[in-house]
């Protein structure tokens, strides 16, 4: 008899076995561009590969854990915040700092998503919105320890005073390794549990799940991740400001999610790549390029609402060969 | 029979503004019998179930099973104290498998469910397996759920729910939108595994025949109170209950 993962594989469903080969070769050849690429590509990729990572973490929460939150960018631009406080005003070492981003935006995650937590649905995405508001209001005027609109600069030197290429081998190292680590957790008994309650809160209670525990621990999960991309994207850019937890940098990872296509775990990365794509190549050739990107976004959604993570599982599943 | 109950339910009350949903309730059921909730719509039964598992809490009154006092709880707090739970319109995980939907189960039932090592899923696969071919649907393990029958999926959240060794059954119209032969069938595996693991049954159920089938004993209920209870000769035989529910002969 067929094992069940592999017939879940073939229902064409977010399939939990990693294909390691076109992982490790995409892999490569982004290491490849990183080390010979011209500067410009090198700082294309760098953005794209944080932002991956920042929609995957995003996509944990969206699609599997049956909240939307729309303040996600606190958990990115805090993360910047607490690396440049613990290194400009208390002195730790750029190591020390850098790891204090995560945890500074898992704190402020624990923290919102214990008030989020309490209500569901459009409430509770309101109420994320909201503490996102706070939080950008607090960072703005609190000049004494933010420096408000102007930000935080030196810190430490853009891209750690790296060659780009290195730096950018860094940042594909960080990123390849925080979303083996969410894939992990999403197919661990955890990332069961998690699944279960996005999609059927009542059911998982049911069966003995707290949903607002559940959640909670994947908020803070997301949180996480989405304060290593900012880490990563502050210490590429040496500076920090409000805008990072801006309302922008929010619904840019709400795209590249529904780009990518939810429910599938790959989602944050194809929706990062299309969306930089579209993001860079567009502002050139066309004054209205945030136009353009609405317009390809209705496309997706209504030629593939699965998105494109969705179309290439169509496609793989007409492959010959392909299990059916 | 008071004496033995494993299931004390007294004077519980619930009412939506000015209407009365329930009042007064009391039940006493013993240990392993298999108890039948039945009533016209609008008798409180469903209601009574959804406080029974938590999703709503009582304005009055108390529930007490196996000494331990159940009213007021979450129902997540419920499963933990083996009070299992179906539905009546299935509630499964649909973007899943149906072999999924099991693990999940297990998972839950497991008491590790917060744990990270994958190794611990593979390691129920086994176990998984058995209890979907206990319940007929090994064959459909990697189905998405959204795709199998209405009937299947009814038995799949059965066959979830006896995952969490549940002590307390309590079961929402189980074989409501089935064909005939379907129906049968659930209620004859509903009714060998309650018996084979000694589990406390309450079911609703507006099936008469499915009822007379399958209960030990029922309770009638009407406008929110117990109008009648009785084996179920003693239901059939009762004028009044004839009168109010299964229509004058």
């Amino acid at each position: 008899m067929t094992p069940p993962e592999r017939q879940t594989a073939a229902s064409g469903r977010d399939d939990p076995r990693v294909r390691w080969f076109p992982v490790a070769a995409v892999a490569l050849a982004a290491a490849i561009a990183l080390l010979a690429g011209p500067p410009l590509v090198v700082f294309a990729l760098i953005e794209v590969m944080v932002f991956a990572l920042f929609a995957t973490a995003l996509n944990l929460v969206l699609s599997y854990s049956g909240m939307v939150s729309f303040g996600h960018a606190v958990y990115f631009g805090i993360a910047v915040y607490g690396m440049a406080l613990t290194i400009t005003r208390l002195g730790w070492p750029l190591w020390a700092g850098m790891l204090a981003g995560p945890v500074t935006s898992a704190v402020f995650a624990l923290v919102f998503g214990a008030f989020c937590v309490q209500l569901t649905a459009i409430y509770a995405a309101m109420l994320t919105l909201a503490c996102s508001e706070v939080t950008f209001a607090v960072i703005f005027q609190w000049f004494e320890l933010t420096r408000g609109e102007t930000g935080i600069s030196g810190f430490v030197p853009p891209m750690l005073g790296l060659a780009p290429g290195v730096y950018g081998l860094i940042v594909l190292a960080v990123v390849s390794a925080s979303i083996l680590a969410l894939w992990r957790i999403v197919y661990s008994p955890l990332g069961l549990t998690i699944r279960a309650v996005g999609q059927n809160p009542a059911r998982a209670a049911a069966l003995g799940h707290s949903r607002r525990t559940v959640q909670l621990i994947a908020f803070v999960i997301s949180g996480f991740f989405s304060g290593v991309a900012g880490t990563l994207f502050g210490a590429f850019h040496g500076n920090v400001f409000p805008d990072y937890l801006g309302t922008l940098i929010t619904v840019n990872g709400l795209v590249m999610v529904l780009l990518g296509g939810l429910y599938n775990f790959a989602a944050g990365i194809y929706g990062a790549v299309l969306f930089k794509i579209l993001d860079n190549l567009l502002a050139h050739y066309f004054q209205y390029w945030q136009v353009a990107i609405g317009v390809i976004l209705m496309g997706v959604i209504l030629v593939s609402p699965r998105g494109i993570g969705g179309a290439i599982q169509w496609l793989a599943r007409r492959l010959p060969g392909a299990q059916r | 029979m008071t004496a033995a109950a494993v299931l004390t339910v007294s004077a519980l009350s619930k009412s939506f503004g000015r209407f009365m949903a329930l009042e007064r309730v009391d039940l006493s059921v013993r240990p392993g019998e298999v108890r039948a909730i039945i009533g016209p719509n609008g008798a409180g039964k469903s209601t009574l179930m959804n406080i029974l598992s938590g999703q709503l809490a009582p304005d009055a009154g108390s529930i007490v099973f196996a000494g331990q006092r159940l009213h007021g709880r979450p129902p997540h707090q419920l499963a933990r104290r083996k009070v299992g739970r179906a539905f009546q319109i299935s509630s499964t995980f649909r973007r899943m498998t149906v072999y999924e939907n099991m693990l999940a189960a297990h998972n839950a039932a497991g008491g590790a469910w917060f744990s990270l090592r994958s190794s611990r899923l593979k390691r129920m696969r086994a176990s998984v397996m058995a209890d979907l071919e206990e319940i007929g649907l090994a064959r459909l393990a990697g189905q998405i759920v959204e795709d199998v029958s209405h009937g299947d999926r009814k038995r799949l959240e059965f066959g979830m729910v006896l995952a969490g060794r549940p002590r307390l059954l309590l079961l929402d119209e189980p074989t409501a939108g089935m064909g005939l032969q379907e129906r049968h069938a659930l209620i004859d595996l509903v009714l060998r595994q309650v018996r084979e693991r000694g589990i406390t049954l309450l079911f609703v159920e507006h099936d008469i025949d499915v009822v007379f089938r399958a209960a030990d004993y029922i309770t009638v209920m009407a406008l929110g109170k117990v109008f009648a209870e009785g084996l179920p000769e003693q239901i059939a035989a009762n004028a009044q209950v004839q009168e109010i529910y299964l229509g004058r002969r």
